[in-house]
């Protein structure tokens, strides 16, 4: 009977929390497909219209150029991140350096901060290189915040992977760099997958740096949100729109993740 | 080939000394087998051979170069891990196969070697599989077929047999022994098998704490164990240690009374072997006592005699029988098989 009652509660309190989080992302989405009448409606009852999604890849809003902006400077930001991260994350899982630890906790460290204390030297810097508003800015800004905790991430999955795998792989003639090829990289590929998904959407959803740095040609998705609060008032249904545009490559990506965390790798390799 | 010495070398970790400092010579051409309980630093010593573990201090030399400082990939040894350490995102074939591909070996050959390997390990059916899908012997066999699949200069074997049946543990000790008459390439062995230690190797090195106690042949291991740990480490069952005193030529304890060329003294350990023991009805035998188990082993049977704290086991014909608790009398075969320890310091005496 006890078991039922917490069993019950615990239900309970689980649709709770999941209406709570679920129902703006479900309300942004219906109202994405609404005409501007129905924008402010709480009506379930409405003509859906794809006109929204039109007129944010037009002038003036030209939606498509920040979804460029938001995919290049994400791609990039894993592509250079991810692999660094992975080669930093073996080294400290399995060197044992003098100041190792110490090391560490200096790049972890650096996530300490807060975003807003450091815009503004970020700002700085960049105006003296003539670097404002560029990708190639938030990339490298980007990549300052999001580079210490994919090692961190990786790090983890790599302590997870037993040691006596590469060691035979030592012993049967492989390098180290061979080693981490070969072994260390297809049985840390869920972890290191998982890790690139968290760092394209951290990046995505990056907004302060992106806001203070880009003005016109590198506006990224979620700074663009912004655009659509205009003198005549929000413009719901386009936020909404563009508010989708984001969301969905992320929520595709959160699945992968899934299938991938369930599945491990090192099954079979020692005793 | 590969002449493999070892000099003074040492191994802490930490402050916890794994192996203290101590030279060993495998000759070439050897099958050294180490012998001795678990944790007595025995595969310390084949990862400090193997350059997976850095030594403390000393030297390992390798054909006569000082290899202290070479990595594990350019020492030219295959070796079987205790723990497999096999590839897990590899098919077995794949796994067998990959020492043979860092070394640049062409397809065709790599092939054929593998479906030899495999073959001579029993997994031929199961190249396709990965390690997951294999059970725990099969496992080790890949373990084994990954490093016999090419030719090194050592071979570094840890408990490589330990997790067969039977059956399957004698045909791989001969293809072992029959591939070592083949090739002739030096190899450290690690077993707790008497049996595996016996039939393979040239010489045996019986490690405690880390120490090397007796490095010898396997019969003179046997036959003259040099310490009291030896002595009950090597041979199953292990040889009988009784204790007693020497007086007046004769060594007594409850139970038994057998002649020894030792002057008097305390605490001395009387070692006799059960295969070494002959069971006779003889009321005036050296070692008499009551009945206390009979075990059948198969080709023979295991009588165990008890007198006061004396427990004695001897080594009977499979059709002996008698009751337990009836008295029972036993007599060495051979006074010269007798060992005789000091029960301080463990020593052989005389
Ligand atoms: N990485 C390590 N750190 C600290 N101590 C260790 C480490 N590896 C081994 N030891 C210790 O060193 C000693 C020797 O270990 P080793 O693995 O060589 O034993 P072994 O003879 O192979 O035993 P077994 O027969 O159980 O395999 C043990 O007491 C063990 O606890
Ligand atoms: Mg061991």
């Amino acid at each position: 009977m006890k078991r039922t009652l917490s069993y019950v509660g615990e239900r309970a309190l689980l649709v709770l929390i999941s209406i709570v989080v679920l129902f703006p992302i479900a309300w942004m989405f219906l109202t994405a497909f609404k005409q501007p009448r129905d924008a402010y409606s709480l009506s379930l009852n409405f003509e859906p219209t794809l006109q929204n999604f039109v007129t944010v890849f037009s002038a003036p809003w030209n939606l498509g150029s920040m979804v460029m902006n938001s995919v290049v400077v994400a791609t990039v930001t894993v592509a250079i991140a991810v692999p660094c991260a992975a080669l930093a994350a073996y080294s400290f899982s399995r060197f044992r350096v003098k100041g190792r630890k110490f090391l560490f906790f200096l790049i972890l460290s650096t996530q300490f901060i807060p975003a807003v204390v450091i815009v503004l030297p970020f700002f700085l810097m960049f105006r003296q290189l003539d670097m404002l508003d560029t990708r190639l800015a938030l990339i490298i800004v980007n990549l300052a915040i999001v580079t210490p905790f994919v090692i961190w991430m990786i790090k983890g999955f790599i302590d997870a992977i037993p040691t006596d795998s590469e060691e035979a792989a030592m012993i049967d003639g492989a390098s180290r760099l061979r080693v981490i090829k070969d072994i260390v990289l297809p049985m840390a590929a869920p972890g290191i997958m998982t890790s690139s998904i968290f760092c394209f959407i951290l990046t995505w959803n990056e907004f302060l740096f992106a806001l203070i740095l880009s003005r016109r040609d590198a506006v990224t998705l979620p700074v663009g949100l912004v655009s659509f609060r205009t003198e005549r008032g929000d413009l719901w249904e386009l936020m909404s729109a563009a508010g989708v545009m984001i969301t969905v490559p992320i929520f595709i990506m959160a699945l992968f993740i899934q299938k991938h965390f369930t599945r491990g790798m090192t099954a079979g390799a020692v005793k | 080939m590969a002449e493999v010495r070892l000099v003074d070398i040492e191994k802490k970790y930490g402050a916890f000394l794994a192996v203290p400092q101590q030279s060993l010579t495998i000759h070439d051409g050897e099958f050294l087998v180490l012998l001795g309980p678990s944790g007595c630093g025995k595969t310390t010593t084949m990862r400090m051979i193997a350059g997976l573990e850095d030594i403390t201090s000393g030297d390992i030399m390798i054909k006569g170069e000082r290899v202290n400082d070479k990595p594990p990939k350019d020492r030219d040894i295959a070796m079987v891990f205790q723990n497999y350490g096999l590839y897990p995102h590899m098919t077995v074939r794949q796994n067998i196969e990959y020492p043979l591909k860092l070394r640049g070996v062409d397809k065709a050959t790599r092939k054929a070697r593998v479906q030899e390997t495999a073959a001579k390990v029993e997994l031929d059916a199961l190249l396709d599989r990965r390690p997951s899908e294999l059970s725990g012997g099969q496992r080790q066999r890949v373990a084994l077929a990954r490093a016999i699949v090419r030719t090194p200069s050592i071979f570094l074997m840890d408990e490589p047999l330990s997790n067969l049946d039977a059956k399957l543990r004698v045909t791989m000790r001969a293809e072992l022994k029959h591939l070592h008459h083949e090739l002739g390439v030096t190899t450290v062995y690690v077993t707790h098998d008497q049996m595996e230690a016996m039939t393979l190797a040239n010489r045996v090195a019986v490690m405690r704490e880390g120490r090397i106690v007796q490095l010898d042949t396997p019969k003179k291991i046997y036959a003259e164990p040099a310490d009291l740990f030896v002595a009950g480490f090597i041979g199953s069952p292990s040889m009988n240690l009784i204790d007693g005193v020497v007086k007046g030529g004769v060594f007594r304890a409850d139970g038994v009374e057998i002649p020894v060329p030792l002057g008097d003294r305390d605490g001395v350990v009387l070692g006799i072997r059960p295969e070494e023991i002959d069971i006779t009805q003889d009321a005036g035998a050296p070692i008499s006592g009551k009945l206390y188990a009979l075990e059948l082993t198969g080709e023979s049977t295991l009588v165990t005699l008890r007198n006061g704290p004396s427990s004695v086991c001897a080594r009977g014909h499979a059709d002996f029988e008698a009751e337990i608790d009836s008295p029972c009398y036993l007599a060495p075969k051979d006074e010269a098989r007798i060992h005789l320890f000091d029960r301080a310091s463990g020593e052989r005496l005389g």
